[in-house]
């Protein structure tokens, strides 16, 4: 059983991605449930989905009880932790998206301080956005970011079923290719990570 | 989801969410007539529907409101056709006069309406309990737990409905609507596509016929009893001495709320909360000392169980609402059953809750709006003329972020259209100019009337209609200025006898200013139209060469900082005190670049 909190910003491809997972999970014989929270506007507010792996009734993962946050942006990373078990896990995206009232207010990123509560836990880091430019398709951060989850060893699925998963979830063949090597992409920076 | 998804016949597990499962319940149980009009949280289904109702052979049409669209599904089932309505549960309030009366008439083809119910107000102005609005109309009341039970209840809703012959009401919640989950699919049946004429005397509520009518309308609830749907629709699971009643959503947090409190208990879900099975609950209460209650909204089945306990004249210990041990307001989850639990069972709750002391991030305009022009627009226009204690009503849309700093904008808000509606008494009582927001879905929604009221009674006003041409906060539906027969705005305001009739386009910032202050000169009614098509849609059909971004040239860049402060386009950041734009989420509207926002042409598009 396994409970992860994906965390970011509208746009960010967040809940493709938990569906993705949630059907590989399902693939797999096992049961999986997730639910989404995303507030009025269409892009930039909060988005937490939260996705549990298993035989769970609950939806909605309990404070303090979640295997993991796979972070999107660095600010809301932090803010979910009050979902992370002591042990848990933290996948983090290094993306910065501001905020209207620090934007209005002329005031600065509180990246130092979303770092500091980020450090507490056992943490990765991700350049995921870099990397899928680097691919030619800055929309497979997503996938980047799914590989990063893979490669820290906390999903109880495996790669073909990930992979096969992927590939059928996007209609155009280029598109799809690219995404797997997304997701190998990010298996490989978190064990580049590892390593240091 | 492809209509090829949904359409499969096979065993395997889909990953849905509740509001795609209902699709498939509708095809499995071969309803004719759909409609809709937009709402979270219950968009996705006609966003689906819309894509696939072809394929599902349904007929599905998105009506200009909630009332239209429940007359459209009410006249279907009048000729004996399965029908099916949808919507927000604030949708239940525009569709209740038709409603109520269907609750009076009964049903031929099946009748089942789905109201999405909105528990912690992720996206509407209340949290009121569609159940009662049920209950008062006399309607079978079915609450799902999950996206596999929201695709059997439609299935089975359709069936009781026509056993009985008295509509159903579906009450989902946001968290299961938008919950998404393991669905196996059933047996598809044939679509009963009858077509006979209604039947009159039951269709037609002359007061003659109504009166006929009364005692019938018990008749057909009792039948939901007598044949066994409310029991059947009953589940208990779970041993121990206390008796925890349940349903929809808090049902999903009770199992794993009494494992970690280490508690034992029986549970009862219920899924027809009206009308209940009254003998067999009282068979099952009977054994329990204690009842606990736990549910979204009500008391709804919390009352019923009082009745029964006080109709048997049994004592019992109830722990609820009504006595204060489950609060009234905001969703379930384990975290606060199992605080529930704690209390009642007198043990420590041991969730401890890590404090972080981060900035808020609100919703906010998309890069590119076109509303945080025209926001712009109107302030400059309202400084320059001097207006200062103006007041502006506003209406529900994307356009409702106004009202946060900095624009500032909306002074009242009850409902679609209330915009207009309060602007005629504002115009009279406030004895100040009142300019008014609404946006073009909203206003062919249910701004026509109030517009009509105040040319008619002759209330001046301003009204700002933000047309960006979709029905933009629900996921970009159509509406009727871009899909089938085009119906225009501007046709309306003026076969009304709106005489002064104003067209901007909000990204040409100059000529919107000039425009608001032509319209603040005038007498009586006066509408700006404020047209440019919702930047995410625009985004869809743009090519990549259309593409381009803008950045801050550092050199020219006086720090002033107007266009952070004032314009305040989610785009822009500050570091090192500089203002820099993220080039991943500038949309290129270029509105930031003229002379209005930076004076000092820092902004420049990236070569």
């Amino acid at each position: 059983m396994t409970s992860i909190v994906l965390a970011g910003v509208g746009g960010q491809g967040i809940i493709t991605l938990g569906k993705i997972l949630g059907e590989a999970a399902i693939l797999e014989g096992k049961k999986s449930l997730m639910t989404e929270i995303h507030g009025m506007a269409q892009r930039g507010g909060r988005i937490s989905v939260d996705l549990r792996i298993g035989d769970y009734q609950s939806a909605i993962i309990p404070i303090g009880s979640a295997d993991a946050i796979l972070g999107f942006e660095l600010m809301e990373t932090a803010r979910n932790t009050v979902k992370l078990k002591k042990d848990g896990i933290i996948v983090a995206n290094k993306r910065m998206i501001h905020p209207m009232p620090l934007i209005m207010k002329a005031q600065e990123y509180p990246e130092r301080e979303s770092e500091e509560i980020i450090s507490r836990y056992n943490h990765y880091y991700v350049n995921a956005d870099e990397i899928a430019m680097s691919l030619g398709e800055k929309r497979s951060v997503n996938m980047v970011m799914l590989g990063a989850l893979f490669g820290v060893g906390i999903l109880e699925i495996s790669e073909e079923s990930l992979k096969k998963t992927i590939s059928a979830s996007f209609r155009n063949p280029r598109v799809s290719e690219i995404n797997i090597k997304a997701f190998e992409a990010g298996v490989a920076a978190v064990n580049q990570e590892k390593v240091l | 989801m492809k209509s090829s998804e949904l359409l499969e016949q096979s065993e395997r597990a889909h990953f849905l969410l509740g509001n795609e499962a209902v699709v498939r319940g509708l095809y499995e149980a071969g309803v004719s007539v759909t409609a809709t009009y937009p709402g979270t949280p219950s968009s996705e289904i006609g966003d689906l529907l819309y894509e696939t109702h072809r394929d599902l052979g349904i007929y599905f049409e998105y009506s200009v409101n909630e009332k239209v669209a429940f007359e459209v599904a009410a006249s279907a089932s009048s000729l004996g056709k399965r029908a099916f309505v949808f919507m927000k549960h604030v949708g239940l309030n525009v569709a209740m006069d038709s409603f109520v009366s269907l609750g009076v008439s009964g049903v031929k083809g099946g009748f089942v309406i789905l109201s999405a119910d909105d528990p912690s107000l992720y996206s509407s102005q209340n949290e009121q309990d569609n159940r009662y609005l049920g209950k008062f109309a006399k309607y079978i009341v079915m609450e799902p737990s999950n996206p596999q039970e929201l695709k059997d209840f439609v299935v089975k809703g359709f069936d009781i409905s026509e056993a009985t012959g008295q509509p159903v009401l579906i009450r989902s919640v946001t968290r299961v609507s938008h919950m998404r989950s393991v669905v196996k699919y059933g047996p598809v049946r044939n679509e009963i596509n009858n077509s006979s004429k209604p039947d009159r005397k039951n269709t037609v509520l002359l007061p003659e016929n109504s009166f006929r009518l009364q005692p019938q309308i018990f008749d057909r609830l009792k039948k939901v009893v007598e044949q066994g749907f409310s029991r059947n629709f009953i589940n208990i699971e779970g041993e121990g001495e206390d008796l925890i009643i349940t349903s929809g959503s808090a049902y999903n947090s009770i199992k794993e709320a009494l494992e970690i409190s280490g508690l034992k208990a029986k549970v009862m879900k219920i899924g027809i909360s009206y009308p209940l099975d009254v003998e067999y609950i009282y068979n099952q209460i009977k054994h329990h000392n204690r009842i606990i209650l736990i549910e979204e909204g009500g008391p709804f089945i919390e009352e019923q169980i009082y009745s029964i306990i006080a109709g048997k004249g049994i004592r019992k210990e109830v722990f609820g609402k009504i006595t204060g041990d489950v609060p009234y307001n905001y969703e379930m989850n384990v975290d606060r059953v199992k605080g529930i639990l704690a209390k009642i069972y007198g043990i420590p709750d041991k969730t401890e809750v890590v404090n972080i002391d981060l900035p808020s991030r609100p919703p906010e305009f998309c890069p590119g709006c076109p509303h945080r022009a025209t926001y712009y627009a109107a302030k400059i226009a309202l400084r320059q003329k001097g207006w200062k204690d103006y007041i502006s009503p506003t209406d529900i849309g994307c356009y409702t972020l106004g009202y946060y700093d900095p624009y500032g904008f909306g002074d009242m808000l009850l409902s679609m259209g209330s915009s207009i509606g309060t602007s005629n008494g504002y115009s009279i009582f406030y004895g100040k100019k009142v300019i008014t927001f609404i946006g073009d879905s909203t206003f062919f929604h249910a701004g026509i009337p109030p517009i009509i009221n105040a040319v008619h009674n002759n209330h001046p006003m301003i009204v700002v209609i933000l047309d960006n041409s979709t029905t933009a906060m629900t996921g970009g539906q159509p509406t009727p200025e871009n899909m089938g027969n085009i119906v225009k705005i501007e046709d309306i305001l003026k076969s009304i006898g709106v005489k002064n009739i104003h067209k901007t386009d909000p990204y040409d910032l100059k000529m919107t200013v000039e425009t608001f202050k032509r319209a603040m000169d005038e007498e009586g009614v006066s509408v700006i139209i404020s047209e440019r098509e919702c930047a995410l849609e625009a985004d869809r059909k743009k090519s990549k060469d259309e593409f381009k971004i803008f950045q801050v040239n550092q050199d020219k860049c006086k720090l002033c900082y107007n266009c952070v402060r004032n314009f305040t386009c989610a785009a822009f950041y500050i570091k090192d005190k500089r203002v820099y734009i993220d080039p991943e989420l500038c949309d290129g509207c270029s509105v930031c670049s003229e002379p209005l926002v930076c004076p000092f042409g820092a902004i420049e598009v990236v070569k």
